[in-house]
């Protein structure tokens, strides 16, 4: 009954949060300067159960104080509450920027233990939990419902969503001290949690130890038979229905007995993530089933859309701050862009941009501008510019006279520099503006090769780069998925790592000039090393 | 592998296979059609589990009419006399009725319920079947099968806490088991292939497959390990003795030991006293093991070499069940009662003490009814139907304390509420 209400509630509470701050997105539109300003939600469900609470009152902080008094949350009730637009958005992304990364990890293949030295920094910084901060409690719960919103449309967004908030469910609960692991637990108040008597295992003792030994081997690395059944000794046993666990059934992982499995408690964190699974897809198909409503109010809409969509990780602007740093001022001039010691940190959109420009002395208009604005991301000063772009053009081979291309081109290089017309510096483009522009067509060479390649040409590539077969194949199953920048990011992980020497920052490629940033931080500090 | 040693090849009666005018008669006169539709229906009233049931007719053509679904026992008659199929299946409970189907949206029929159904083949027992082979089947091998519901009967039982489930003979050389708890009808496909894999613990007879258990055997499988040991030595080693052939020990009995050396002594040994019994191969390695090979570390040894042993007992004997079949939830299967188009055989509800030939056919149910007076109570199709019977009161008596219970507790939280 308390699952109905709360259902209900949460319809209302979305759509609040809707209402809410598409009246704040208007505001927006016709006063800039009133952004932050705060804006109540509706007050008509005063006495039931919402999470309630004037922002930084009293009550709001014992509230949240409540709900992360584990430090985890199951999010069971909707917020009601007052935030900004700005809180909005700039929650959302965080989140957003987290689960993407844990997504891009998954797709890497890499064990829960790489991915959580991957992920640890980006959470702490974007994310924290395990903290005081009532803001930051505010921000984790926030953020999860607007993202539910985001992502409740179709099957494919749910189901991404889905797997990447539980993938952080698990992540976060394993860094939690094991005093707060069975805090948590017991908050849930789930029934089937139940644990079996000392007479019932007893009596069973044989049937559970044969049915986890083996896990207890091979999953916990005991190799001694005294340490398993030491560990068995002090081990507690769950009985639940079997169908609740269905997934260790079918790998014998439980003891079944009349309908019951018996689950020991280092397998507890599977029960609780396919719990939170579970309520979650059901929270997600009911918003999704309330979200018609939206519709009226088509301005919200393209914020969810681009939330849901096209949204990766990658903000150079911010990446360039903690890359570029070390980048010296005129460290890449005109002549060293063609060096192998530069262009070997080039991702594979650059290098073909590069191969095409020799061919053909010319590109057009899309490969100029992918190629000018990726030359001005890794440090090319406007007057180097254009001093590469001019011999390019006018190079021997090519028929291009210095005259015509002062005539034609200049203003277009020095315009991308912010030296002409509207005098805006250009942002440099991440891979997702590099996907958004048009196809390449024949004899152009913008793009994304992961993209638009055929199988052949990439694999003949790959090879050439040394990728083993089951590297390539693991690149082409990403490309396959359309999964482009994760592609990007494993061709870099197999041509950067093999040497030993790991690469301090593992997180998702997304951005071409993060690409060469990271490999460059890697070439110097691989050749200081091996010097 | 002689066929003298063995006996007949086949004890059963000949297969009939039964004329179009066969099947008409049967349906109009014999074919307990209200049993099924109160079987499948859970209740003596027309509900939704059978209203919203799917039904598929095979013809002799080879045609196959999916989604047909009844709304009564007497449509349900009427339309399988008018049809007059070979044979017809039962699939899932549907969220509308399948007949319906095409006034819908292909996305609005929705699976929801189906019995939770296992097949076995005695194909599956063909590396170690020497009594019979291709569709044959006698006394001896159907042994295989027999087995193989214990075990399963076992598991359903003990493991999974289920109690109306029903074994039909296919009606030519495996059985189907349907397991009808409401429990059991309610999984989803993840569930349903979850408790296959959890069953099938053998997915591929040929001893070169090495069976990859983890040590200590899981308690379903060490518990079928000692159901099964008495009968290898009945069936496999004394019966069937599939590995007093030389070159089939070699390659379907030698390879499951995993140990080069003993491996090697024992086909020189082998080639030297060629045509031993496959109960004396089976003590040769034990004996050879112990004589000819000196190792250091020999309890280990011997632990291991019990191992193998253990595991050629599972992977020579152990049930293993149609995945597809179990699988998902709108899976066709044949139903009960109905008649083998290649033998003539009544797919009667069997237990384990069933065996082929006592399978009445339909010739024999034809000439019975004549001779009885039209009295199908008087035919020998009458203690099957009786079991049957036995099974569906048990079935919907449980079906109707559910319902009972469930009104309760609803009651109970309105009361809460
Ligand atoms: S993923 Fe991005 S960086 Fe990599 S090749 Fe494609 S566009 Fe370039
Ligand atoms: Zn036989």
């Amino acid at each position: 009954m308390c699952r109905i209400i709360s259902t209900l509630g949460e319809l209302h509470q979305s759509l609040n949060l809707i209402n809410h701050s598409s009246r704040q997105i208007k505001m927006f539109r016709q006063n800039k300067k009133r952004i932050s300003s705060r804006r109540h939600f509706s007050d008509d469900n005063s006495g039931s159960q919402f999470i309630m609470g004037q922002p930084g009152s009293e009550a709001e902080r014992r509230l949240y104080d409540k709900i992360y008094e584990s430090k985890l949350s199951f999010y069971e009730l909707p917020p009601q509450g007052e935030i900004t637009l700005d809180q909005f958005e700039i929650w959302a992304i965080d989140r957003l920027k987290v689960l993407l990364e844990l997504e891009s990890c998954v797709a890497r293949n890499k064990t829960a233990k790489e991915t959580e030295t991957i992920v640890k920094p980006l959470l702490q910084k974007l994310l924290p939990f395990n903290t005081d901060s009532l803001e930051d409690k505010k921000k984790d719960y926030y953020s999860h419902f607007i993202l539910r919103l985001c992502f409740c449309r179709t099957k494919d967004l749910r189901d991404k969503f889905l797997r990447a908030e539980t993938l952080l469910f698990k992540l976060r609960f394993n860094m939690l001290t094991s005093q707060y692991q069975a805090k948590f637990v017991q908050s849930l108040d789930l029934p089937m949690l139940q644990f079996i008597s000392e007479d019932e295992k007893m009596e069973l003792s044989q049937e559970l130890y044969q049915t986890i030994s083996p896990q207890l081997q091979f999953q916990l690395n005991l190799t001694d038979e005294m340490q398993r059944r030491q560990y068995f000794q002090n081990e507690r046993f769950i009985k639940l229905p079997f169908e609740s666990v269905i997934d260790l059934v079918g790998s014998r992982q439980v003891f079944l007995k009349k309908g019951f499995a018996y689950l020991p408690q280092f397998q507890q964190l599977n029960l609780l993530s396919r719990e939170f699974a579970q309520r979650l897809e059901e929270e997600l198909l009911r918003t999704f089933q309330h979200l018609p409503h939206l519709n009226e109010d088509d301005r919200l809409i393209p914020i969810l859309t681009h939330l849901s969509t096209g949204y990766t990780i990658s903000d150079y602007q911010q990446y360039s701050h903690e890359f570029g740093s070390d980048a010296q001022e005129g460290e890449i001039n005109s002549q060293n862009v063609y060096s192998k010691e530069i262009s070997s940190n080039f991702p594979l959109c650059a290098k073909n941009l590069f191969s095409g420009l020799q061919q053909h002395h010319h590109l057009r208009y899309n490969g100029r501008q992918q190629l000018s604005f990726f030359l001005k991301g890794i440090g090319l000063n406007a007057d180097d510019a254009l001093k590469f772009w001019s011999e390019a053009f006018t190079a021997r081979g090519g028929n291009m006279t210095q005259d015509k291309f002062n005539k034609e081109y200049r203003y277009n290089f020095r315009h991308n520099y912010g030296l002409e017309g509207s005098r805006i510096s250009y942002r440099v483009w991440d891979c997702r503006t590099i996907l958004s522009k048009p196809r390449p067509a024949r004899g152009e060479f913008h793009g994304c090769p992961y993209r638009d390649w055929n199988v052949d040409k990439l694999t003949s590539e790959l090879s050439s780069m040394k990728l083993t077969s089951t590297q390539v194949s693991s690149v082409l199953e990403s490309c396959q998925k359309n999964e482009f920048t994760i592609a990007c990011t494993k061709v870099f992980e197999s041509t950067h790592g093999q040497t030993g020497m790991e690469v301090d920052d593992q997180t998702h490629i997304a951005h071409p000039n993060l690409y060469f940033e990271r490999s460059r931080q890697w070439q110097k500090k691989h050749s200081n090393e091996t010097e | 592998m002689t066929e003298e040693e063995n006996g007949s090849p086949n004890e059963a009666a000949k297969p009939q296979p039964p004329s179009s005018s066969d099947m008409q008669y049967y349906y109009q006169f014999i074919y307990p059609f209200k049993q099924i539709f109160n079987w499948l229906n859970h209740s003596p009233k027309p509900g939704k589990d059978m209203i919203n049931r799917e039904l598929a007719m095979a013809f002799r053509s080879g045609a196959y009419k999916r989604y047909n679904s009844y709304r009564s026992v007497q449509e349900f008659k009427s339309q399988v006399v008018k049809a007059n199929p070979d044979r017809f299946e039962i699939g899932a409970i549907y969220n509308k009725p399948p007949q319906e189907r095409d006034s819908l949206l292909k996305s609005e029929m929705i699976p929801l319920e189906k019995e939770l159904v296992f097949d076995i083949d005695m194909d599956d027992y063909d590396t170690f079947r020497t009594c019979c082979s291709g569709a044959q089947v006698c006394g001896k091998c159907w042994k295989f099968i027999s087995l193989a519901m214990t075990i399963m009967n076992t598991a359903l039982i003990e493991d999974f806490g289920f109690e109306n489930f029903l074994w039909v003979f296919s009606g030519r050389r495996g059985a189907h088991c349907w397991v009808s708890d409401k429990r059991a009808r309610a999984l989803n496909n993840l569930q349903r292939s979850n408790i296959i894999d959890y069953m099938n613990v053998v997915k591929d007879r040929t001893a070169n497959k090495r069976l990859a258990l983890l040590r200590p055997y899981h308690p379903h499988i060490a518990r079928s390990l000692e159901q099964l040991k008495p009968h290898f030595t009945a069936i496999i080693l004394e019966e069937q003795d599939p590995w007093r052939d030389d070159a089939h020990a070699m390659q379907t009995l030698l390879p499951g030991l995993h140990d080069r050396n003993l491996i090697e002594a024992l086909s020189r040994y082998w080639k030297a006293h060629p045509g031993r019994s496959s109960k004396e191969k089976w003590s040769d390695i034990d004996a050879i093991a112990a004589k000819e090979l000196k190792i250091s570390r020999k309890q280990e040894f011997i632990n291991r070499l019990r191992e193998c042993k253990e595991d050629l007992v599972i992977s020579t004997l152990y049930p293993k069940l149609d995945v597809e079949v179990t699988k998902q939830t709108h899976h066709l299967l044949k139903a009960p009662f109905c008649i083998h188009p290649g033998t003539g055989n009544v797919c009667v509800p069997i237990d384990e003490n069933f065996v082929p030939s006592k399978a009445p056919r339909l010739i024999d149910l034809q000439s019975e009814m004549e001779l009885r007076n039209h009295d199908i109570s008087k035919t020998s199709l009458q203690p099957f139907l009786d079991a049957f019977q036995r099974q569906i009161n048990k079935l919907v008596k449980e079906e109707l304390s559910n319902v009972k219970r469930d009104r309760e507790e609803d009651d109970g939280q309105i009361v809460d509420f």
